[in-house]
């Protein structure tokens, strides 16, 4: 008889576990429980543990059965306050023991105030079993349903040990307990298990889900990383559509400016032809109103504005924003007529535009930068100092009374210096000819002061074939010059070296005039255009620095980077 | 016959110039000079007719130069520039006769064809670095010093010369003439042998029989003039 009835406790209690885990399943789908998906230390989440597992534990108790004329109850609530306990930690499973042992105390019976003790109990048991495994380092092991079950059925047994200790009168106890201890161990031990595996399901989702986003949009911005910064054009456009199209696998994409469409991949492509001018309506109406305008083909219609027969049935148009938020563009996704436009591809669309948008700034930006900064090379060299070249003209003149085969060696040096100005400032040049260019000038000026400069030109023969940028050294040794030696009554000396220090060429020019001053905007024009090209080529760790000692010795030093080393010997 | 002296920094360019005047027949060369302060001494040294001056030169320019003479009494000026599209421009305006490098025949004949029957007047206010003096050339041992107004304490004339003293009441000997400092440095004249820098002044303090001097920062006195003292307290705002 006793066998039937525990046989028949045990399927009505398995019961209504099932009905206790359908209303954890629920409130699983909800944003409720992804506080309870970590074993966290945050009073928040803390809190929001203690709230759920306390109504879990009091359900527990609810959907428990009355046994023996309704002394006890055979019921769930071990599984509320144990994992209550295991994820919240002895705080939490002390207060979610509290909450649920006074309810059940206040639902009296001869029972009434062992099992308030035992749901106590049982959530210090999970609240030390969370301390301990915290301690040890084995924070996995908390989501593991066998500890679940483990750590409940030891409750239940705690449970059951407690109200044999504490009932009275013991004969209707034992004989309660009898009854009652299979059903609760089976229920209990199996309800915490499969509770913890809800909780375990619904992390996975949500770590799935975010991870898939993430590795998607971080593959995304990785390939289209500094495509754009080349220019917002058809073959650039085309690239990044390519990639948009490839990675989120949606029906079709496009990239238009503000007038035409530079690209289109997909469904559709037929007669969406890049090139041609932007027909839709939306894309026109996002530009103007630098606005996301999505068409989901359901509750706001969507058709193409090309061919009625396009298979497209959903659009989302999102604005390019370039200098002080203006429109210079749209991105496009679509999906065709069978295929829902997931939110993944909406949210991503929108992130992928900002991230584009900040590339064609950043684009333009250096664009602008270069092409200001080639414009004033232009000029520099286009300024030959009209004064060096008369000055120049006027001392070969002179020569030419005295000495015919000097003369000829002047205007040879004019005409390679001339020459010389006249290449491309963007040309790299080696050392070797860069010294030719300033050998040259110096011919004239050596002749020129012929009674109060010398040069000493000392560079190593493995560096001359060393890459530099052309106009590099030419524009120090003019400043060399123009503001040092030649503003000196007694003898002007300027030196020119050049050495390899680790991965860099260092080029230096001095002079024992001193009289370097620093005023960034005058006449070191030429030096301050050779410092910030360098820098803008190969980083701010290059470039040319300035040292003076007044009255005695101004030092320009120049770094740049090995760029082409020679092959050097060993020796 | 014209005495001239030559005044550029380059040695081609003077010897061009010098084999251009030497064709003509009523022109001595009395010297070249490399800078400015070599021509100063060769020009009271020598007192030339002509200078023919270059602009762009070596620590004191050409118009500076200009600066450091009695307009009165300095020669004629020549200006040989290769290019100097502001200095030009000022020339033509105010009727200062200038050549440019490398020169022609016929341009230096109507500068020298000027120089005998027609000169022109010479205006040298419109020149302002020639109105106005940055710095003074001091003569100190084998060098030329070159000392900024604000660095002079006070200008001496003694029986041996100019001499300039500088904060630190370091005394250099300078050709400039005091009346030339005056007119073209805001140092103040306070007495016949005396300017002074206004801004090194600590105090003006009465002696007997209404005189007065003032008294330098760092402690030395300097006369002030009876004649002078009343524009001197004016200038200085006192009552």
């Amino acid at each position: 008889m006793n066998l039937q009835a525990i046989t028949a406790l045990s399927l009505a209690l398995l019961q209504q576990m099932a009905i206790y885990l359908a209303v954890a399943y629920l409130l699983s789908r909800t944003r409720l429980f992804i506080p309870l998906t970590r074993a966290t230390i945050r009073w928040p989440h803390r809190l929001a543990c203690y709230v759920i597992f306390s109504l879990f534990c009091i359900m527990g108790t609810l959907l428990g059965l009355p046994v023996v004329s309704a002394n006890a109850i055979a019921n769930t609530p071990a599984i509320g306050a144990v994992i209550g306990g295991l994820l919240g930690g002895p705080w939490v499973g002390l207060a979610v023991g509290i909450t649920g042992g006074l309810h059940r105390y206040q639902l009296g019976g001869s029972f009434a105030l062992p099992a308030a003790l035992d749901i106590i109990a049982q959530g210090l048991l999970g609240g030390f079993t969370h301390r301990y495994l915290i301690r040890s380092g084995q924070v996995r092991m908390l989501f593991s349903p066998l500890l679940a079950a483990t750590v409940t059925f030891i409750g239940v047994v705690i449970e059951l040990g407690i109200d044999l200790a504490l009932a009275r009168p013991f004969d209707e106890a034992l004989h309660i307990v009898s009854l009652i201890a299979l059903p609760m161990l089976i229920a209990n031990t199996l309800g915490a298990a499969v509770f913890m595996e809800i909780l375990n399901d619904r992390r996975d989702r949500i770590e799935h889900q975010s991870r898939a986003f993430s590795a998607k949009a971080l593959e995304i911005a990785a390939h289209a990383d500094g495509v754009l910064r080349h220019g917002f054009d058809q073959e650039n456009s085309m690239r990044v559509a390519r990639i948009l199209y490839d990675q989120t696998g949606v029906g079709a994409v496009a990239i238009t400016d503000c007038e035409k469409i530079l690209a289109f991949i997909g469904i559709g492509d037929d007669h969406h032809l890049p090139g041609t001018s932007i027909t839709s309506p939306h894309t026109h109406a996002a530009i103007a109103n630098n606005e996301v305008f999505f068409a989901d083909g359901n509750e706001v219609p969507y058709q193409c504005s090309i061919d009625p027969h396009c298979r497209l049935g959903s659009s989302l148009v999102i604005p390019l924003a370039g200098e002080d938020g203006r429109v210079i563009g749209t991105i496009k996704l679509y999906e065709p007529k069978t295929r829902l436009f997931s939110t993944i591809n909406r949210t991503l669309g929108e992130g992928i535009a900002k991230l584009l948008s900040s590339q064609i700034l950043a684009g333009r930006y250096e664009r602008q930068k270069s092409l200001l900064l080639q414009s004033e090379l232009k000029l520099l060299q286009a300024q030959i100092n009209p004064h060096f070249l008369f000055n120049a003209l006027n001392t070969i003149l002179s020569v030419t009374h005295d000495d015919v085969g000097k003369a000829r060696e002047l205007i040879r040096d004019l005409s390679t210096y001339l020459r010389k100005n006249l290449k491309r400032p963007t040309e790299d040049v080696t050392l070797f000819e860069e010294i030719d260019h300033i050998r040259a000038y110096l011919g004239i000026q050596l002749a020129r002061f012929s009674d109060r400069l010398t040069v000493d030109i000392d560079i190593p023969d493995d560096l001359m074939s060393v890459r530099v940028p052309a106009f590099t050294l030419q524009p120090l040794v003019e400043n060399a010059i123009k503001h040092g030696t030649s503003q000196m009554l007694t003898a002007g000396h300027i030196a020119i070296r050049a050495r390899r220090q680790d991965d860099a060429l260092v080029l230096e020019v001095e002079d024992n005039a001193g009289r370097f001053e620093p005023k960034p905007d005058r006449d070191g024009l030429g030096m301050n255009i050779v410092d910030r090209r360098i820098k803008n080529r190969y980083g701010e760790s290059h470039g040319v620095t300035m040292t003076s000692q007044p009255g005695r010795s101004t030092l320009a030093t120049v770094r740049v980077p090995m760029e082409a080393l020679p092959q050097c010997s060993p020796s | 016959m014209f005495t001239v002296l030559i005044v550029d920094d380059e040695p081609h360019a003077r010897q061009e110039l010098r084999r251009a005047l030497s064709e003509a027949p009523d022109i001595r060369i009395e010297g070249e000079c490399g800078n400015a302060i070599e021509a100063l001494a060769m020009i009271a040294r020598n007192k030339p007719d002509v200078v023919f001056l270059d602009i762009q030169m070596p620590q004191i320019t050409g118009i500076e130069m200009l600066g450091l003479l009695d307009h009165a009494t300095m020669p004629y000026v020549v200006f040989v520039t290769a290019f100097d599209d502001y200095a030009v421009q000022a020339f033509e305006k105010n009727a200062f006769d200038y050549l440019l490098k490398p020169v022609t025949h016929d341009r230096l004949e109507l500068t020298l064809d000027r120089l005998r029957h027609n000169r022109r007047a010479q205006d040298f206010s419109v020149l302002s670095e020639a109105t106005r003096l940055r710095q003074i050339p001091c003569f100190g041992q084998h060098m030329v010093f070159l000392l900024k107004i604000d660095q002079v304490e006070y200008v001496e004339s003694r029986a041996a010369g100019i001499y300039v003293v500088d904060l630190d009441g370091e005394e250099r000997p300078t050709d400039v003439p005091l009346n030339v400092l005056q007119q073209r440095t805001p140092l103040l004249r306070c007495h016949r042998q005396f300017l002074i820098n206004v801004d090194q002044v600590q105090k003006l303090r009465y002696i007997e029989s209404g005189l007065a001097e003032f008294v330098t920062r760092r402690g030395r006195p300097i006369p002030i003039s009876r004649r002078l003292l009343p524009s001197i307290k004016e200038r200085l705002g006192i009552v």
